[in-house]
């Protein structure tokens, strides 16, 4: 089995639900901020220069970092 | 908490609506300075309660948790763990934006569990009714067990409950004091919070867990203490970051239940505004495009259109000069007024349109929320440079002036990233090196056409591109050579565009105003009256002699009133302390190839780039009102000791990128202080631009001579 996606590898638009972080620093920021495993993000945009991505999660928006996004693994959608 | 005023914090989430609730409860009387020991901006302000007792209100930097992961969230949290701490409050007004109401949650049940006496402020029920979000904030407040006043920051309803309620909060320990947890500690947990309570004083369990959780990062005990609690925490084996990650989890899982009973909310797949807005604005090709249509817009309101104001403050402190040079009698006193304290005054107010304007634009980029889409497109670019996607605004305004643009980077949370841009931005060619160039530009090149371009714009845009380069490269160095205790990350909360908030802007400006006129200004207005005693005053016996040779001199040339005038004037101004000081430093920029008028008007010129001009047309008895063209002519006439020209090619050059690298603007320096609040930053500017401007001028001239 191929390893879990991750927010980089999303196509903009695609939906996606959030499995589990490999960073437990980034786990817990972005879980203060209300991105938990479960919940369902869809990428918005990639940064214009690269190096961010923009995700919406319900009714807020988050930006993040590459290495940020490489350690948020997706869950696949059913 | 007897005598002493008590406190109470505001807290809540960035972008919960905090600074307007602040702003509503304490009006104008607010005091900004600075958190002890760092320049985290510490805003608090006075009120008087019902019961007419007054005290005072703190507004903490906004934190998703009491899991800090920047300086300022750390200032926060550390206010509301260390009970020794200055601004440890005696209750907490929480700022609950409904809209978001399941992740703010999470610090509201934290800050309870720590045994703080909360009120909740609700907030955003306007725009909750707009995305059909309803909450039954009695239902909330009965299972939280906390009472929840509905306000809008906005408009203030709602404000005058929350004063009237705050009486009881500080009143009795009870009030708004939970008596359960939300958080339950686990076995391990408990014994760990048991063994940090008798080392440190603690209120509770969690906020004992707390203290170990945060004993590798606590600066605010002594060293014994902290060396006590960290091996506690290492006995036990305690795991920070799976504690932190379970409690989240823990608390998610309490709270998810009864928001979903207590808010009733429909999520459609329809595209809000903010996803249309971002559509265009976040854009791969038109987000950047529109980023650089509204910066420009930016530079030419504080380039061009503040001129106008400027002037005309100019105009009326000059008119009023002059009118108290011919009512009061010629003494000394009235010289420091008329000569050294009103321009000094001018000097200061002069800048005040240009940081109002920039001010005014940028709040108002701010509170729409468009200032986080431009951090996210351009973090990119920037972070090679150690810069932060803001540092762009900056270091765009410092095209116009280095002040208002040095004082935009408050906006920057990241300490290292805020610094870095602070000392390049002055490298940005501002407006007041324009004089300088337009004088010194037709010494190095003539005028001719280059295709449909003149040589000389040619120059003036190469000059521009130098500064710019230069402030990158400086950019990369400081990145290199600073260190930073905060890891770098970028997960930034794009919060949902917003219509601005006028009392927030005007609060603002008011404040960022007032702390440069009373911050910088005083120095500002110090320095220029040193320059002015420099230039006006020297040895009795010298300044006398000048005035008789310049008096001979003019009756062997016939010269008329006016010119007699400037040639005293200008004999004075080399007789002067100014004159002595021109002719000390002498030796040192003669390499340069500058002589010791050049040196005068160097010094002079530290008031500000500009004033060069006005120096050298005094040395070289040029009347006040000459434009650049007879300044120009004057200048070529001028023939030094051997009877060659002063103002060669080679001079020029060097002079030309002496005022582009140095730091030339005692103004700047002075905000700079005040920004970093150390002498350290302004001390280090001066030295490495003016440094780098020595060596490139020497260099150039050396070759070029």
């Amino acid at each position: 089995m191929s390893s879990p996606k991750n927010i980089t590898e999303l196509q903009i638009g695609e939906n996606a639900v959030i499995g589990e972080f490999s960073n437990c620093h980034v786990a817990c920021k972005l879980m203060a901020m209300g991105l938990l495993p479960g919940s369902s993000i869809s990428l918005m945009r990639k940064a214009p220069f690269g190096g961010a991505y923009y995700i919406k999660a319900k009714n807020h928006y988050v930006a993040l970092r590459s290495n940020e996004a490489l350690s948020v693994l997706l869950s696949p959608v059913l | 908490m007897s005598e002493a005023l008590q406190k109470i914090a505001l807290l809540g989430n960035p972008n919960a609506g905090k600074s307007s609730l602040f702003n509503q409860l304490t009006g104008l009387r607010q005091k900004v300075g600075n958190f002890p020991g760092v320049t985290v901006e510490r805003k608090s302000g006075f009120i008087k309660l019902d019961d007419k007792r007054e005290v005072e209100i703190i507004d903490l930097p906004g934190t998703y948790s009491l899991y800090p992961t920047s300086l300022d969230e750390r200032i926060a949290v550390n206010a509301l763990i260390d009970v020794n701490n200055k601004d440890y409050p005696d209750a907490i007004i929480y700022i609950l934006d409904v809209t978001h109401l399941e992740r703010h949650l999470l610090l509201l049940t934290q800050i309870a569990d720590v045994g703080f006496p909360v009120l909740v402020a609700l907030n955003m029920n306007d725009i909750a009714a707009q995305q059909n979000i309803q909450c039954d904030e009695k239902k909330l407040s009965e299972a939280l067990g906390i009472e929840i006043i509905k306000i809008n920051g906005r408009t203030g309803e709602g404000i005058d409950i929350i004063k009237s309620k705050l009486p009881q909060l500080l009143s009795d320990n009870k009030t708004g004091v939970r008596t359960s947890s939300f958080y339950e500690l686990v076995a391990d947990e408990k014994s760990l919070a048991a063994k940090v309570g008798v080392l440190l004083p603690v209120k509770n369990e969690y906020h004992a867990l707390l203290l170990a959780h945060h004993s590798k990062k606590i600066n605010f005990l002594k060293e014994d203490k902290k060396q006590q609690l960290l091996s506690v925490v290492q006995q036990n084996n305690f795991n920070p970051i799976n504690n932190q990650l379970d409690e989240i989890m823990q608390r998610y899982n309490k709270f998810t239940p009864i928001v979903n009973t207590v808010l009733s909310r429909s999520f459609s797949n329809a595209r809000t505004l903010t996803d249309k807005i971002d559509f265009v604005i976040t854009h791969k090709f038109f987000g950047p495009l529109i980023f650089f249509a509204l910066m420009l817009f930016i530079f030419q309101a504080i380039f061009a259109w503040s001129v106008i104001p400027m002037d005309w403050i100019d105009q009326q402190f000059a008119n009023l000069a002059t009118y108290l040079q011919t009512v009061l009698p010629n003494t000394i006193l009235s010289r420091l007024l008329t000569e050294g304290l009103i321009p000094g005054i001018s000097g200061v107010m002069v800048f005040v349109p240009q940081i109002t304007i920039l001010f005014l634009l940028i709040t108002l980029l701010e509170e729409v929320g468009y200032m986080a889409r431009a951090v996210y497109m351009f973090d990119n670019i920037m972070q090679k440079f150690g810069l932060n996607g803001r540092s762009i605004v900056a270091l765009i305004s410092g095209g116009a002036c280095a002040i208002p643009a040095i004082m935009s980077t408050r906006t920057i949370s990241n300490w290292k990233e805020r610094l870095i841009t602070i000392m390049v931005t002055p490298l940005i060619s501002c407006s007041a090196r324009i004089p300088v160039f337009a004088v010194l530009i037709g010494f190095i090149i003539p005028s001719f056409k280059i295709g449909p371009f003149n040589s000389q714009g040619l120059v003036f845009m190469v000059l521009y591109l130098i500064g710019i380069t230069a402030a990158l490269i400086a950019s990369y160095v400081f990145k290199k050579i600073l260190k930073s205790e905060e890891f770098s990350f970028l997960m930034l909360e794009l919060p949902e565009y917003r219509k601005p908030h006028w009392k927030n802007v005007f609060y603002t400006l008011y404040e960022k105003v007032s702390s440069f006129m009373f911050g910088a200004g005083k120095i500002i207005l110090m320095v220029s009256l040193i320059l002015w005693f420099l230039a006006s005053f020297g040895p009795k016996k010298a300044m006398q002699e000048a005035v008789n040779v310049a008096t001979i001199e003019s009756s062997l040339l016939n010269a008329d009133k006016q010119t007699t005038d400037l040639l005293i004037a200008s004999k004075k101004l080399e007789a002067s302390y100014a004159g002595y000081a021109g002719r000390l430093i002498e030796p040192v920029i003669k390499p340069l190839g500058f002589d010791w008028k050049i040196g005068i008007a160097l010094i002079t010129s530290f008031a500000a780039r500009e004033v060069f001009v006005g120096t050298i047309s005094t040395l070289y008895s040029i009347g006040k009102n000459a434009d650049n063209m007879t300044i120009k002519q004057k200048l070529q006439q001028e023939k030094n000791a051997e009877g060659k020209p002063v103002f060669t090619m080679a001079v020029s050059l060097s002079l030309v990128l002496f005022y582009l690298f140095a730091m030339q603007c005692m103004s700047t320096l002075a905000t700079v202080y005040r920004e970093t609040k150390s002498w350290k930053w302004p001390v280090i500017q001066f030295a490495y631009m003016t440094g780098t401007a020595y060596i490139v001028s020497f260099v150039v001239y050396q070759i070029f001579k």
